[in-house]
């Protein structure tokens, strides 16, 4: 295949509405989110943000689970929403959830997601499975490790590995991982953040990670989008966002992160969120309820997005010095 | 003078079924002490026996979990108090609220889906006091104001609430009486950065507030950091160390300590990273001997067999390794 985009999201936008009639009200839960991962060149892209910010949503969009209200999600230049062939895309894109006991059913073994997998890719029938000892071979699983086993014996570390594995079976170009590593034990966490590291070098798969995690998201991602309330803040290389944040929120979210250092405790008091409707339904900035410098433009317009400093901002602080302010200002 | 003195606690489940019996050891011959306005961590995985320790110390006992062995003694401005022995619910329930308090886990089933978050503030208030309806506003505006929380929480109901508020008002509502000593079971855990940041300032305000004994419950070790005086490492079903926070994350001495303080990631740091192999071990079967023995890698031939017992390091930092035995 030529050079290109793997994944193209253009001015996605979801409205989720509640009610009916007289008492109809209406979400923005992702508004006008761009973004694209390149062809033959994998990356990790992270979405982070805090609960409720719609980060979800853009995997369960790009995955086809729900319908985007407005924009485009192109796939290798084809639109995902009317593709005949909708099972190529099932086959090269695949999903990993955030808690693998509810990813399994209980009732069943694990290894037959792996052969139900395998048969409907291969489309043969019983007998060997060579691509399940394949792909459990590369998250350090053997077959014996899983055989006759239900999820529940098995641990939450072996388990999200098992359903990485499984996704790894039809050798999907990408993986769309929500929150994979929330619910797996601290001294098992990083067992599965590296696979996903070496997934990305061995096996070429790019990935968009989805957590609230600042610290695994700097470990292991190339590039990271911060979302608040639908709304992409802050783009650019995780290396540029997080060591150096320019937006408002991303400043508080990067000093939230509480450091595992007794001498680093947090002293400053912070301003708490608002109603989370109120907040989706602001109509400038999202952020300037709980914005330690907000202007009175910040309530009425909606700020664009800036290129400062190699990535992109959506503040109205960087209106006028898209070049000059490549510093870090300093919350009073 | 010790607020809480944990002595020898095992609290297993034990369940008997078509003639077997299997018990769950949870907590296995743990013993601590807790001063009096302090903050006090334990730290651990899950299934490593922590939350049922709060169980048992704060007197939840109930089938299939049984006390074997252990006290667990209160000491109220002097009143010394075996919570275990009260053979009478209704003298635990003057306590629980009023005395001490429990932050449960999982804040949307701590508060009832169907009833309006007054009702649960109306259930623990009315539960010690006789009040009435203009002096239990009174109270509860009160302590809402203190905690920065808004009058008209009380009137939604939990699902119009975001996680984090409803963290906010379970917290509330645990501590609205003031107690002496406070059990945090995951207080922010599920929650994000932003909003557990929040939680964390609550709890601080509180405690200065208050003048309360803490107890934190999580498997967030950078919480402990943040917020501990003191902080106790379990490990299946066990304390493996226990010492003032600065000491553990300067000079941790445990292997699985060391272990978990390594794993974890830290921003502006992207060196390589690795967990230890192997997972931690169920609880009906622990493993003989030392129990993190299997995945150590500094394991010796006594471990397989013995069981190590917490030494004295000084300045009240406390290990269960035989390999600190020498150097003691």
């Amino acid at each position: 295949m030529k050079n290109g985009k793997l994944l193209e999201v253009n001015n996605l936008t979801k409205v989720f509405t509640k009610g009916q009639g007289f008492v109809k009200s209406t979400i923005e839960a992702v508004s006008r989110v761009s973004f694209a991962l390149e062809l033959n060149q994998p990356e990790i892209f992270t979405l982070a943000g805090e609960s409720g910010s719609g980060k979800s949503t853009v995997a369960k969009l790009i995955l086809g689970f729900e319908e985007p209200t407005a924009g485009g999600i192109l796939y290798r230049g084809r639109a995902v929403a009317n593709l005949k062939g909708r099972k190529e895309f099932m086959k090269d894109v695949q999903p990993i959830f955030q808690n693998p006991f509810e990813t399994f059913n209980p009732l069943k073994k694990v290894q037959s997601y792996f052969f139900e997998t395998e048969r409907n890719f291969t489309g043969s029938g019983h007998g060997s499975y060579p691509l399940t000892d394949k792909s459990l071979e590369l998250v350090g699983l053997s077959f014996a490790e899983i055989k006759d086993k239900y999820p529940s014996e098995m641990s939450g570390g072996q388990l999200q590995r098992a359903s990485i594995a499984r996704a790894l079976i039809t050798s999907p170009s990408l993986l769309i991982a929500d929150e994979p590593v929330s619910m797996i034990d601290a001294s098992l966490r990083m067992s599965v953040v590296n696979l996903f590291k070496t997934l990305k070098e061995e096996e070429q798969v790019s990935i968009i990670y989805i957590t609230h995690d600042l610290a695994t998201a700097y470990y292991i991602s190339d590039r990271i989008a911060i979302m608040l309330r639908g709304q992409f803040v802050e783009l650019g290389s995780v290396k540029k966002v997080l060591d150096n944040p320019l937006h408002p929120y991303t400043q508080l979210l990067e000093s939230s992160v509480p450091a595992p250092d007794p001498k680093a405790r947090w002293t400053e008091d912070i301003a708490l969120s608002d109603l989370e409707t109120r907040e989706y339904t602001r109509k400038g900035c999202k952020f300037a309820g709980r914005c330690p410098k907000v202007h009175e433009i910040c309530y009425e317009q909606e700020p664009e997005y800036h290129s400062v400093d190699e990535r992109l901002v959506k503040c109205h602080l960087y209106a006028q010095d898209q070049v000059r302010c490549s510093s870090r200002p300093q919350i009073s | 003078m010790a607020i809480l003195e944990v002595k020898d606690l095992k609290a297993y489940y034990i369940t008997h079924r078509y003639g077997r019996t299997t018990s769950v050891k949870a907590v296995d011959g743990v013993s601590f002490k807790v001063e009096k306005d302090e903050i006090y961590g334990i730290a651990g995985e899950s299934g490593c026996g922590k939350s049922t320790l709060l169980k048992a110390i704060s007197g939840l006992v109930k089938p299939p979990l049984q006390i074997l062995e252990g006290g667990v003694t209160y000491n109220f401005d002097g009143e010394r108090l075996n919570i275990l022995a009260l053979n009478d619910e209704k003298q635990r329930r003057k306590l629980r609220g009023a005395r001490l308090s429990l932050v449960p886990q999982g804040s949307m089933s701590v508060l009832n889906p169907v009833r309006r978050v007054r009702k649960s503030f109306e259930d623990v208030l009315y539960a010690h006091f006789d009040l009435s309806e203009q002096e239990f506003e009174d109270v509860v505006r009160k302590h809402l104001d203190a905690l920065g929380l808004d009058w008209t929480v009380m009137h939604t109901y939990p699902h119009q609430l975001s996680g984090g508020m409803r963290q906010r008002i379970t917290i509330a509502l645990s501590t609205i009486l003031k107690p002496d000593i406070i059990f945090a079971d995951e207080p922010t855990t599920a929650l994000d950065v932003v909003v557990q940041r929040g939680v964390v300032q609550l709890i601080k305000k509180i405690k200065e507030e208050q003048q309360n004994t803490l107890v934190l419950v999580t498997h967030d070790l950078s919480i402990h950091a943040n917020l501990c005086d003191r902080l106790a490492v379990m490990y299946a079903g066990k304390i493996v160390e226990e010492g003032e926070v600065d000491r553990i994350f300067s000079t941790p001495k445990h292997p699985y300590t060391i272990m978990l303080l390594n794993s974890l990631p830290k921003l502006g740091d992207s060196s390589p990273r690795s967990s230890a192999p192997g997972a931690p071990p169920s609880l009906v079967n622990p493993p003989s001997g030392c129990r993190f023995h299997p995945r150590c890698p500094y394991v010796m031939e006594r471990c397989r067999t013995e069981s190590p017992d917490l030494i004295e390091m000084g300045n009240g930092h406390r290990v269960a390794c035989f390999l600190e035995e020498g150097s003691k």
